[in-house]
């Protein structure tokens, strides 16, 4: 690709060489922490308790909301949708593995195979209204769907197959997976994930349809103006976010094994939303960033301080958007933009002096 | 005035609330001429281009564009049978680079836009395309910029680029000089005049500088009230009573 062809494209390689690094580093984390505490290479290896097995619990607990707040930014942070009943996504995803596992002893393969088709549909239900409204209103009448899914999950009626307000519990998980025996397994299983769910939203924010779901969000009018019919392509962002989120809901099932009514609430929306605010909205690497903040924040203060962790939790977030208004990632990109360009006026201005 | 019909409008009429916007027009636009449509303020030009270019639903009557009934087409349509439109107020993508503006532009005609597993740099076409726009409109070192960094008279060439980028065969054009440094304003018309004449192209034009309409247009077309009141040459609606009167004010006097 020459110079001329592409100006918006970034510098590929130096953005994929910090992804690497941290990939590593993800990969011999668990071994090295092991190694801290003096368990051998084999004890980490054969899934023996100890620290390492509780980052990884962690580490796992970060993919999961990684994979979920990704899922967030391609609808709001790339299409400029607020969706304020993502939650439904992601529940629909984790109760539904779960009652297949649990009710209908259903093999993980053909759970999944429902999840995938259950979040179609559910992309299509979100999808119906889009014609007709726009901005807050969409935020609100996903709310309202969102919430009737609440309300459902929670009732007596469904409450054999969904535990009602107690939530689902003791799904059975495949041996091979079972967090509990395997895993350091599950902590490889949720990398690749993570790293196949990302690298596919890479490419889609770069094709042809993502750079028109961008275009949606920058002027939805000038868009259509343009010759886009854009509701197919916010067709396409929702399935392809209600997918992923699904998929990090079944995740999320197969590692806890219980799923609260909580994931489905306007809380867990809410934790996607300010997930990508920290991280950096519509950057992709933002959620990553995000989730690892957010998780690691509420694990750390909740230890250390307890009940009172909330507040200073909250004092803390609305710092990150005051002071980083672009999350993270985006400032990140603003002032090394910025610092590049200052120090090329310095070289000038330094040759200029001699 | 002998070649064929491009655009046509059978009483075509649109009424918001009270309000008869546009009051039965019946126009005929003939192909590769430049014609304007002046009026004061409120006379309903912009709300007859967008019953044109589909953006509004006409309340009653007809729109033919080569002779095809395109009436009720919704916007994302009538840009694909070659009709393109640029607004009065500039209405672009702002944070995306001037390049990536004129690229969805020209994208949007392509059948690629649903191939979401590949590389956007991957499509030389819309590239090259986007290129000999860029060059067109002179904003090759203003390419990487971001859009809302331009400045005003670059922002409307931009918008002009957008809308040539689909190589369209009418071009509506509200006003291009809005908001335009006098200066610079020569330099667009002279583009647009360019245009139109080298790849045979008809431009409808809503213009207020009247200098510009008279020296550049074939035909005129004057509205008031949401009427047509008068259509000819510019020699012909300079020396119209009614039009000094409605319009002009008798300030007009055409220098021949």
């Amino acid at each position: 690709m020459t110079e001329k062809t592409s100006p918006t494209v970034n510098s590929f390689v130096s953005q994929n060489r910090g992804l690497i690094l941290s990939l590593l580093a993800l990969v011999v984390l668990p071994f090295i922490v092991g190694l801290f505490e003096g368990a051998s290479l084999g004890a980490v290896w054969q899934n023996e308790s100890g620290t390492s097995k509780f980052v990884q619990g962690l580490a796992i607990e970060i993919f999961i909301l990684a994979i979920y707040a990704l899922s967030y930014d391609l609808i709001f942070g790339i299409t400029g949708l607020l969706s304020f009943g993502h939650s439904m996504f992601f529940a629909a995803g984790a109760y539904l593995s779960g009652i297949l596992l649990k009710s209908f002893d259903l093999s993980l393969g053909m759970t999944l195979v429902w999840v995938l088709v259950i979040a179609v549909v559910n992309a299509f239900l979100f999808g119906i209204v889009l014609p007709r409204v726009k901005g807050i209103t969409f935020a609100l009448v996903t709310l309202g769907l969102g919430s009737v899914f609440h309300i459902v999950i929670m009732s007596r009626e469904v409450g054999d197959y969904t535990g009602a307000d107690v939530g689902l519990q003791a799904v059975p998980v495949p041996e091979f997976i079972n967090p509990a025996t395997h895993r350091l397994t599950f902590y490889f299983v949720a990398i690749v994930l993570l790293l196949v769910v990302y690298f596919i939203y890479k490419r889609f924010v770069d094709s042809p349809t993502g750079r028109v779901c961008v275009a949606i969000r920058e002027n939805e009018d000038r868009a259509k103006m343009l010759g886009f019919n854009t509701f197919y392509f916010k067709i396409v962002a929702l399935v392809l976010s209600s997918v992923t989120a699904a998929l990090a809901g079944t995740l999320h099932t197969l590692y806890q094994p219980i799923v609260s009514p909580n994931t489905a609430g306007l809380g867990f929306t809410v934790t996607a939303l300010l997930i990508i605010l920290i991280g950096g909205v519509g950057t992709l690497n933002g959620a990553l960033v995000g989730a690892a903040v957010y998780r690691l924040l509420d694990f750390g203060l909740r230890r250390y301080l307890g009940e009172s962790a909330s507040f200073i939790n909250g004092a803390i977030y609305i710092l990150i958007v005051l002071y980083l208004p672009f999350g993270i990632v985006g400032t990140w990109r603003m002032q090394s933009a910025k610092i590049t360009e200052g120090r090329k006026r310095l070289l000038k201005l330094l040759k200029l002096e001699k | 005035m002998d070649s064929e019909i491009i655009f046509e409008t059978e009483d075509l009429r649109k009424v918001f609330g009270g309000l008869v916007a546009v009051n039965d027009v019946s126009i005929k636009v003939h192909k590769n001429t430049l014609h304007a449509i002046i009026g004061p303020n409120g006379a309903g030009k912009t709300t007859f281009f967008n019953l044109l270019s589909g953006n509004l639903e006409p309340t009653s009557g007809k729109v033919f564009f080569k002779g095809k009934d395109i009436t009720n087409q919704p916007v994302h349509r009538t840009i694909h049978f070659g009709i393109g439109r640029s607004f009065q107020i500039t209405n672009i993508f702002p944070n995306l680079t001037v390049f990536e503006n004129i690229r969805l532009a020209s994208q949007a005609m392509g059948r690629d836009n649903f191939k979401f597993y590949r590389r956007t740099g991957s499509f030389q076409s819309y590239a090259n395309r986007s290129w000999e726009v860029i060059e067109l409109v002179g904003l090759v070192d203003r390419a990487t910029t971001p859009a809302r960094m331009l400045p005003h008279g670059d922002q409307r060439k931009l918008e002009l680029g957008m809308i040539l980028a689909p190589d369209p065969e009418v071009l509506l054009l509200d006003e291009p000089t809005a908001g335009m440094a006098a200066e610079q304003v020569p330099e667009l018309i002279t583009l647009i005049q360019g245009i139109q004449q080298a790849g045979d192209k008809t431009v409808m034009l809503v213009e207020h500088n009247m200098n510009v309409v008279m020296s550049v247009s074939d035909v005129i077309t004057v509205m008031h009230q949401g009427a047509v009141l008068a259509e000819g040459s510019p020699s012909e609606i300079a020396a119209n009573e009614t039009v000094q009167t409605a319009y002009l004010g008798g300030l007009y006097q055409l220098d021949l």
